[in-house]
């Protein structure tokens, strides 16, 4: 029996429906140490702004019980050297790249977005409006729907024919208030969730681990609330409005990445999990791969919010 | 912007140049399994684990370079049973540890009439995580990536290496000193080993009967490469009383050396790191520099590692510990 892993996205057709998230897999070819990157069903960059930034001070990162909260800060080379030294990479690759953008305003979002809009050598944009760790950006726009509502159209309209992917946070009350806000708005797609808002005090000290305080937790620690994010997006928006969504969150192997797909996701992400192990992506592939050939199931995506 | 003073000094410029361009690894870095040889404790703190390694591992990690370290998974290993964990960790001994631990890689030797390594890996007991190593036995299974990041550089025509390790900086300069001795011979080399007190010298064999205010034979880990080691610690429990930076400054006013002969390797905790890059800045000595920064992943994906550098033209960068580093120079670091 063939199996057949592909999946839709938005006017895409992916050869599996496993991602590696912005921020865990670099600019393009980082991971090409250990995997093959035209494996994967999409790649998500790092969050690109208009100039570069240096980040936030240390640590950065801490682990934290079955987790890990980080506070980069969107340290990036910023767009121009994104254009000149990573885009021209892409071209050895088939894998359909998205970039992940953030700003501190809706100009900013605009600035990468125009930039990008033009370039073949990717297929879509990532909108970044959760990003918990910098103080004047990210949060404000993804927590509050008229923003989400804003910076969607904006964007959209600076995106030309890119898919655009909007990224959710889920420090909200009802994360599917701002899942409508940006599919209303033009979004192709959504993707959820970011990282919850966490902090670590270092009990000798009586400081917060991270230099930036608070930091954004990820890993094992979040699957089942991000499960349940995608699943109730999935029913009470996305479905609906028949626009796929890309969940993840704690994924680390095959099972995990069913979990999401049967509560709605079209596809997934691996994020800290490729800390974990830099070949948890193609592992993953082969898991679900393995799994429906077990289960005589010919297409995965039959599994698709397939939830009973 | 100003050029930094510390790059001005005439001749340092292109050493440095020289150990910006120095070769990364390109080879393939795993996931590998590793069998336990050996685990040994001493004093309840400190670990040394012997880990065999075999095929494409055996390969890669053979010619590793001193200053390389490795990601180790030890998610998958005991916890002590309760009554064997000590105080400081029993909050946090349970804690469901997934990121990979990195550890220096501290010596490396072949197996006669075999296609495997040995890899010695020396550690201290602080965390969660290498609570669990401590619990690793003969034959147990444990994964590794490496050999990661840039390790030590040996500028040409040197003539003196100083080593100086505090405390569990030791263990990336033991295997220099292996190295130094088979590839570059006619290098003299001196370790300077320091510590808060003599139990917490992270060597396993050390005479304390043959240590003295002089470079003795005291520390094996050193000896056995016919290196002379001088120990110093804070109390003066062993050795030179004070820090092992000040026990160095005395030899080098002692010993009148021509400072572009030599070169001095630091590894230890931070402060005393800084000592060592005033004191090569003093004395006019090249230094490099291994730093520990917190590390999710070890291969450049997360930029957790940040390390806040000075290029030659004054501008200030944030670098990779794990990518560019461990090892700096000296004059690069922005010591805070
Ligand atoms: C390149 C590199 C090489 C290293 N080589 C060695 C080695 O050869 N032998 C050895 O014993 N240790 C080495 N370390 C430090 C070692 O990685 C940490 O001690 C270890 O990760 C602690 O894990 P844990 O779960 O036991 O403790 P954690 O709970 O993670 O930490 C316990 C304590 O150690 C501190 N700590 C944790 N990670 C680091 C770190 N990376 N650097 C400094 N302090 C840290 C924490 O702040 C905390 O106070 C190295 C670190 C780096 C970055
Ligand atoms: C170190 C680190 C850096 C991240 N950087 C970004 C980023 O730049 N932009 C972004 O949209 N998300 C970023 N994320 C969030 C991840 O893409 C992902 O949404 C989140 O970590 C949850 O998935 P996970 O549990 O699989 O890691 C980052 C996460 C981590 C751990
Ligand atoms: S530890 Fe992740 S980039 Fe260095």
């Amino acid at each position: 029996m063939k199996t057949d892993l592909s999946v839709k996205f938005s006017k895409l057709t992916l050869q599996n429906p496993v991602f590696v998230a912005s921020g865990t897999c670099g600019y393009v070819d980082e991971l090409s140490d250990f995997i093959d990157i035209n494996a994967l069903g999409g790649f998500i960059t790092k969050s690109i702004t208009p100039l570069p930034r240096p980040g936030n001070d240390t640590p950065r990162t801490v682990e934290t019980d079955a987790g890990m909260l980080n506070a980069i800060g969107l340290a990036n080379i910023g767009c121009e050297r994104f254009i000149a030294e990573k885009l021209p990479l892409m071209q050895n690759f088939k894998t359909p790249f998205f970039v992940n953008i953030a700003g501190r305003t809706i100009e900013d979002y605009i600035c990468v977005a125009e930039r990008l809009a033009d370039k073949n050598q990717i297929a879509g944009l990532e909108l970044n409006i959760s990003c918990p760790n910098v103080k004047a950006g990210g949060i404000t726009f993804g927590t509050d729907p008229a923003a989400v509502s804003q910076i969607t159209k904006a964007v959209r309209k600076a995106a030309g024919n890119k898919i655009l992917i909007v990224k959710l946070t889920p420090n909200v009350t009802d994360i599917s208030i701002t899942a409508r806000a940006a599919v209303e708005n033009g979004a192709d797609a959504l993707s959820l969730v970011n990282t919850f808002t966490a902090m670590a005090v270092d009990i000798e000290t009586r400081k917060p681990v991270l230099a930036n305080r608070t930091g954004g937790l990820s890993g094992p620690a979040i699957k089942p609330i991000a499960i349940y994010m995608v699943n109730k997006v999935y029913n009470e928006v996305a479905r609906p409005a028949a626009i796929p969504i890309l969940g993840g969150g704690g994924i680390c192997n095959a099972g995990d990445a069913l979990e999401f797909i049967m509560a709605g996701a079209s596809a997934v992400f691996v994020g800290t999990a490729n800390f974990l192990c830099p070949t948890a992506a193609t592992g993953i592939i082969a898991g679900i791969e393995k799994w429906l050939i077990s289960h005589g199931i010919s297409e995965i995506s039959e599994l698709i919010g397939c939830l009973k | 912007m100003n050029v930094p003073e510390v790059f001005l000094r005439k001749g340092l410029t292109k050493t440095f140049e020289k150990f910006m361009h120095r070769p990364q690894t390109t080879q393939q870095k795993g996931p590998y399994n590793a069998t336990v040889e050996s685990n040994i404790l001493r004093s309840g703190k400190f670990g040394r684990l012997t880990l065999r390694l075999e095929g494409t591992a055996a390969q890669v990690f053979r010619v590793a370079k001193p200053g390389q370290f490795a990601q180790f998974d030890v998610s998958n290993l005991r916890i002590p049973p309760a009554e064997l964990i000590p105080d400081e960790l029993v909050n946090s001994a349970k804690r469901n540890v997934i990121l990979r631990r990195p550890l220096s890689l501290a010596g490396i030797s072949d197996i006669a009439d075999a296609e495997a390594v040995l890899l010695d890996i020396l550690y201290c007991i602080v965390g969660p995580g290498s609570l669990r190593l401590s619990t690793a036995e003969k034959g147990d299974r444990i994964s590794l990536i490496g050999p990661l990041g840039r390790g030590f550089f040996v500028p040409a025509g040197k003539k003196l290496a100083l080593l100086v390790a505090g405390g569990m900086g030791a263990p990336p300069l033991q295997h220099l000193a292996g190295y130094l001795r088979e590839k570059h011979k006619n290098i003299e080399v001196l370790a300077f080993a320091g510590a808060k007190t003599i139990t917490d010298l992270p060597y396993f064999d050390i005479d304390i009967s043959k240590v003295s205010d002089k470079p003795d034979f005291s520390i094996r880990e050193f000896s056995r490469y016919a290196v002379k080691s001088l120990p110093a610690t804070d109390d003066g429990s062993a050795g030179f009383k004070g820090f092992v930076t000040e026990c160095m400054r005395k030899w080098l006013d002692a010993n009148k050396i021509k400072p572009s002969d030599a070169i001095i390797y630091a590894c230890g905790p931070e402060l005393m790191l800084k000592a060592a890059a005033d004191l090569a800045t003093d004395y006019g000595i090249d230094c490099q520099v291994s730093l520990e920064q917190n590390m999710a992943c070890g291969t450049g994906l997360c930029q957790s590692c940040a390390v806040k550098c000075c290029c030659p033209n004054g501008e200030k960068i944030y670098k990779l510990c794990c990518k560019d580093g461990p090892v700096f120079d000296s004059r690069e670091v922005v010591w805070e």
